[in-house]
């Protein structure tokens, strides 16, 4: 090899190819979730565009007594009563910094705070599924009440979706966590699972703005 | 391990296409060239379509050129035993052939905005104004005032929709809206190099003006979008007259349709004959006919010669489709007589317009390799 | 070279079905993804000599309406969803790692997962023949004929066939861009990597943006189909041309994913057989990353005709399109010049790729003149232009890649004979059934019809076509045929059988599990052409490999 006279640094070992993952920085998992996080937001921002396509050709939004008869279109206000909608939002954002603290705790070697973080994150979420589920059950329009509806229930359907996709991935951290299988300087999957939560928090974010307040 | 004797056969096959390439524009038969334009707006298109192909042709013959050039010139020789220099680029030729494509296009950008900016010309206007109303798999027109109110109305005051052809007067600007009832459908006529979406909840509306000189002509036309089975089927014929004779012939409709009541949008008549007669007189035998399992109940119908009659179709086969056509002479022959597509369970009563004595075949265009049988006319 | 000392590793590919199964090797997850996808590929082509044969002659003779939109709709989605994007993956997958450096994908468990998806995607697609018909609206599924008054289960399952395959391509991405951003060997810096792995690293980003749209979008179709939704329907207040500007947001840059990664395969290609460096390496980077970015702004050129978009803005950047892919043609050209062309098979390929892409290129031009399009879309036009891009593009680009790396796959060459009269018959067969479309587009056919008027004056054209169907299906025999025999009795490659410039070349052939056990130094984008010319890359040695190193 003509590499053969150099000193065995990184930049000449002879197995250069094994060394893998040696230049530091962000880990493959994060990377990856990073990545699957971006493919993420496309997804959404399909669904979010098919949502203002429809608003926008839909005069007036929501639609009015006109178009859908009067007790319609009251349920259809969201506007008028985005009290629980708000209260989740606060739930789901304090699950956030609840997860934030997690992460400093492990990255302080601190297992305990982990452990602490992470179940209350997770408590969090459940909360949420369960007033959403409470909300859907009290909304008294449905998936094929019109575009409103389809669109809605859509939205936030999928959105519900990766909520309960986070929490079970909540639990299996929270299980591995009790377990002790993570340190300050093993604990890839807990940061890729915080990551993602946050993504999560910051769609509902998005969802209740445009749904109940623009 | 590689063949070092030289490869003649890529040079040699593409020299083939581009002589294939350069025969089909000189000899223009199907050529690459579109039909003759029978509108204004045709001309303008045309006009565009020889500078795009002018420069297209130019390109291609430069750079396939060169690519034949450097094959035949620059294949390896048995002399050739050093590394060839290893150029590894030149940032000047890397401008030029940037920019050089660039104001291309640049141009080829402008003249086609011109150009879409005088074909997508509205008229203020315009004398005639036609909403065409595609529905699978046929197509049917009406014929508004300036008022924008149908001009051709049953006596009951509905709109009549004329089925199959579109008369137009030659040498006039004609507005013409899109209307679909169910899918997309696409209203296409060649000859006029242009078409556009029917799109079910957004109406399409452009304006068009048939060449004086081309009176007395007709242009076939043809649904361009993928509707379902009956696609291919989905034609319709543009009529030119001169404003004169369509001025009678509208006139004629109007009092026709007065006189009859409309009829339900069944059958449509077969293309080629003009949708002149929108009624026909009451029909003295009705035939029975169910379609089930993908199969007719019958194999053999009889009906009399020159007078309408009457097919009750019936579909039995919970959400297919089924029609009936009838064919002259054999399953494969002309069609004389098109019914429109139903998917069961449902009913049609279609109305055939008279037929001469002889052997006919009536075939459901959906299933047409087995759902077939003779019909006799005497 | 020292790799040579490794045994050959050809007896660990001739291992039992359950390791194939079970595998997270890039290399037997690759080799995988090129079967599959040859397999949807001849059934894809069975059905399109379907259509070619029904097509022959006017009337209806062998497959009824109904049937013959199941042919073509399942011909477009299954060559498009099912062949040629995983094809590329596949031999992404096989050749990035090795280009690389790497010992493996970054994350080897879910590349398996990505390739099981395919298959089961695909069957899943396929049992609608079994249900009462396929998926029969084309393979843009436009509503509302793909909702449920016009269409039955094929449809539902050729919808959940494709969010999986979507799926699949997604996780595929990430795994990509993962690989590449991270498990490239010392020294090999961005500018260092081979085209190809640039053109994998592109067109991952275009499958990351642009895939989830349209998984959103065939979600939205289900609700629509089966839970009463209203998206796409204007029956029931829903917007049919939504469902086209979320289909084509995907797929216009969908196409380049179809034909970056052969564009990279043709870079490699070229030089190897020019014994030249690429030439303008940094334009062809540059180039790629401008077309992925511009991929993204003309999605509504599908959809001039719908009067519902704003025609100008897609014209000028469809043009613009235009300017990177000639930057590249003209690139690759100029790598010929003042080369040693050798016309070994993989060469053969490459200039059909040059020659053909370069026609289905200037014939898409013609469509972004907008009133042009006015007559085109929707004929014959467009069907031979989605052919000299598909076909003469990326499956030309495609062969040539089989018939380059194959060697290193199976540690066998294929035969050159045959391999130059498959060039042969399918070069002529393509021309042959794609041509006269043009000419049948301009004369006036629709596409997606089973039939047409015998009057019409197109009867020869399209028999003319139909011979060239037939001939390009003919050309797969010597093909088969070739690799059969080279299979079993074909000529050891050894390591390096083309003097090739990159990682994988100095590997064994094929290359043992975690691929290196030493790699050569890298100082540029041609680490094995440095170790081959020690020292004096510029310069023109002898062409006498010494056998010194190491
Ligand atoms: C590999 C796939 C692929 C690729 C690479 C392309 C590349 C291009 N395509 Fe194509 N396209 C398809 C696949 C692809 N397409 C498919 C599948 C469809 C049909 C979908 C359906 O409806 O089923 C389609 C349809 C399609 C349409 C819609 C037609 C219609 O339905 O009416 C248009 C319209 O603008 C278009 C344009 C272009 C352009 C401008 C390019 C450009 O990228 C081409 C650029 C290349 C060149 C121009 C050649 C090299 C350049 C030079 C030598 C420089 C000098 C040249 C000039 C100055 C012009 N394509
Ligand atoms: C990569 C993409 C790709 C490829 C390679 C092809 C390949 C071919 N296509 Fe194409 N085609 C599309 C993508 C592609 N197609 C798309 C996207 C559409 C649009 C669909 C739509 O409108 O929705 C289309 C539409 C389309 C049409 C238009 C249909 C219509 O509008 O009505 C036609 C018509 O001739 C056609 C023909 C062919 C032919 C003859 C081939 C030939 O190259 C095929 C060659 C034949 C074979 C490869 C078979 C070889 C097999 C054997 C010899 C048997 C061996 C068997 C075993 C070993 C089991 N195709
Ligand atoms: Cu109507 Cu096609
Ligand atoms: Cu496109």
């Amino acid at each position: 090899m003509t590499a053969s006279g150099h000193a065995l640094t990184t930049e000449h070992s002879p197995v250069a190819g094994l060394a893998h993952d040696t230049r530091g920085g962000i880990s493959n998992p994060i990377l990856g979730m990073l990545l699957f996080i971006t493919s993420e937001v496309m997804f959404f921002a399909g669904l979010f565009g098919a949502y203002f396509t429809v608003r926008a050709s839909t005069n007036p939004w929501p639609p009015g007594p006109e178009q859908v008869g009067e007790g319609m279109a009251e349920k259809f206000n969201l506007h008028a009563d985005p009290y629980l909608a708000a209260l989740l939002t606060v739930v789901l954002v304090t699950s956030s910094f609840t997860c934030q603290l997690a992460i400093w705790a492990i990255r302080k070697n601190d297992r305990r705070g982990l452990v602490r973080g992470i179940a209350v994150t997770l408590i969090l979420g459940i909360l949420f599924l369960i007033g959403q589920a409470y909300d859907y059950s009290q909304l008294g329009f449905g998936l094929t009440d019109g575009t409103f509806g389809t669109t809605f229930f859509t939205l936030t359907g999928f959105h519900g979706a990766h909520v309960l996709g986070g929490t079970i991935m909540l639990s299996v951290i929270l299980y591995r966590a009790m377990a002790g299988q993570f340190s300050a300087r093993h604990h890839d999957a807990v940061e890729a699972t915080s990551i993602y939560w946050h993504f999560v928090d910051v769609v509902w974010i998005a969802l209740f703005s445009t749904l109940y307040i623009l | 391990m590689f063949r070092t004797t030289p490869t003649r056969l890529a040079s040699v096959l593409a020299l083939t296409v581009v002589a294939l390439m350069a025969s089909g524009c000189a000899s223009m038969i199907p050529g690459l060239y579109p039909p003759t334009p029978v509108t204004a707006q045709g001309h303008d298109i045309g006009n565009l379509y020889d500078i795009v192909f002018l420069i297209a042709a130019a390109i291609f013959f430069v750079v396939e050129g060169f690519i034949i050039y450097a094959v035949i010139r620059y294949r390896r020789r048995p002399t050739d035993t050093e590394l060839p220099p290893q150029i590894h680029g030149n940032n000047l030729v890397e401008i030029i052939w940037t920019v050089i494509p660039t104001v291309i296009v640049a141009y080829l950008f402008v003249v086609s905005w011109q150009t879409l900016n005088t074909v997508e010309a509205t008229s203020q206007n315009p004398q005639v104004h036609v909403v065409a109303i595609a529905r699978r798999f046929s197509w049917s027109f009406e014929y508004l005032g300036p008022d924008g109110k149908s001009l051709v109305n049953g006596p009951d005051g509905k709109a009549v929709e004329l089925p199959g052809t579109m008369v137009v007067p030659a040498g006039q600007t004609v507005r013409l809206s899109l209307h679909s009832p169910d899918v997309i459908h696409a209203f296409y006529v060649p000859q006029f190099l242009f078409k556009r979406d029917v799109v079910p909840g957004h109406e399409n509306t452009f304006d068009f003006t048939v060449d004086a000189t081309d009176a007395g002509q007709t242009f076939r036309g043809q649904c361009a979008e993928l509707c379902g089975v009956g696609h291919q089927g989905m034609s319709f014929e543009v009529q030119a007259k001169t404003p004169a004779e369509f001025d009678t012939w509208l006139q004629q409709q109007i009092t026709q349709a007065k006189a009859v009541p409309s009829p339900p949008p069944s059958g449509k008549a077969p293309s080629g004959s003009p949708g002149a007669s929108p009624s026909a007189p009451p029909a003295a035998v009705s035939l029975d006919l169910t379609a089930k399992n993908v199969a007719f109940d019958k194999t053999s119908l009889e009906a009399p010669a020159n007078q309408p009659f009457d097919i009750k179709f019936t579909n039995d086969d919970q959400g297919t489709q089924h029609n009936v056509d009838i064919h002259k002479d054999s399953p494969t022959g002309q069609v004389v007589f098109d019914g429109e597509v139903i998917t069961g369970p449902d009913t049609r009563l279609y109305q055939v317009t008279p037929l001469p004595a002889g052997t006919y075949a009536f075939v459901c265009k959906v299933h047409p390799t087995t759902m077939i049988g003779t019909l006799t006319v005497k | 070279m020292a790799t040579t000392a490794l045994h050959p590793a050809v007896p660990a590919y001739r291992s039992g079905l359950y390791e194939w199964i079970t595998t997270t090797d890039h290399k037997k997850i690759g080799i995988l993804y090129v079967v599959n996808s040859l397999l949807f590929f001849f059934i894809a082509g069975l059905l399109a000599l379907g259509v070619r044969a029904e097509l022959a002659q006017p009337k209806v003779q062998f497959f009824a309406p109904d049937v013959y939109n199941q042919l073509f709709t399942m011909h477009g989605t299954v060559m498009i969803f099912l062949f040629i994007i995983p094809i590329l993956a596949g031999f992404a997958n096989y050749v990035v790692p090795l280009q690389i450096g790497a010992p493996d994908m970054a994350l080897p468990r879910i590349n398996a997962l990505s390739f099981w998806m395919l298959p089961l995607g695909g069957i899943l697609m396929f049992t609608g023949f079994a249900t009462g018909g396929a998926a029969a609206e084309g393979w843009t599924g436009y509503s509302p004929l793909a909702q449920r008054a016009y269409s039955g289960t094929g449809t539902d399952l050729w919808d959940v066939g494709l969010v999986l395959i979507g799926t699949s391509s997604i996780l595929g991405a990430v795994n990509f861009l993962t690989t590449i951003f991270k498990m490239r060997a010392p020294g090999l810096t961005m500018f260092r990597l081979p085209i190809l792995v640039w053109t994998v690293l592109v067109t991952s980003v275009l499958v990351l943006m642009a895939t989830p749209v349209f998984t959103s979008a065939l979600i939205m179709l289900f609700i629509d189909r089966n839970y009463g939704g209203h998206f796409f329907d204007p029956a029931t207040g829903g917007n049919a041309i939504l469902w086209q500007n979320v289909f084509w947001f995907y797929s216009h840059p969908a196409v380049y994913v179809m034909v970056l990664p052969a564009m990279g395969m043709v870079s490699e290609i070229l030089p190897v057989f020019s014994r030249k460096p690429l030439f303008g390496y940094k334009a062809f980077v540059f180039a790629t990353a401008g077309i992925g970015a511009l991929g993204f702004s003309v999605w509504a050129h599908h959809m001039f005709t719908t009067g519902a978009v704003f025609l100008p803005f897609f014209s000028l950047m469809t043009f613009l399109i235009a300017v990177p892919t000639g930057v590249k043609m003209f690139n690759w050209i100029a790598t010929l010049f003042r080369g040693q062309l050798i016309f070994a098979t993989p060469m053969l390929f490459a200039l059909g790729f040059l020659t053909m892409f370069l026609i289905g290129g200037i014939n898409g031009a013609f469509s972004a003149a907008v009133p042009v399009d006015f007559a085109l879309h929707d004929t014959y036009w467009v069907v031979a232009h989605l052919h000299y891009v598909l076909f003469g593009g990326s499956v030309f680009g495609m062969f040539a890649g089989l018939y380059y790396w194959f060697p290193k796959m199976t540690g066998r060459l294929l035969n050159e004979a045959l391999g130059k009269l498959h060039f042969v018959l399918m070069f002529i067969g393509f021309n042959l059934t794609f041509f006269p479309m043009h000419m049948l587009g301009l004369a006036g056919m629709p596409r997606r019809v089973a039939d047409y008027s015998a009057n019409a004056g197109w009867s020869d054209l399209n028999l003319l076509a139909s011979i060239g169907g037939f001939t390009i299906a003919a050309s797969m025999l010597p093909f088969l045929w070739n690799v059969m025999l080279s299979l079993r009795n074909g000529e050891i490659a050894g390591d390096d059988p083309w003097e090739a410039n990159t990682l994988e070349w100095a590997t064994t052939s094929p290359p043992p599990p975690y691929n290196f056990d030493h790699l050569p130094e890298i100082r540029s984008e041609r680490p094995l052409f440095d170790l081959r010319h020690a020292g004096a890359a510029h310069s023109a040695l002898p062409a006498k490999y010494a056998e010194t190193h190491s």
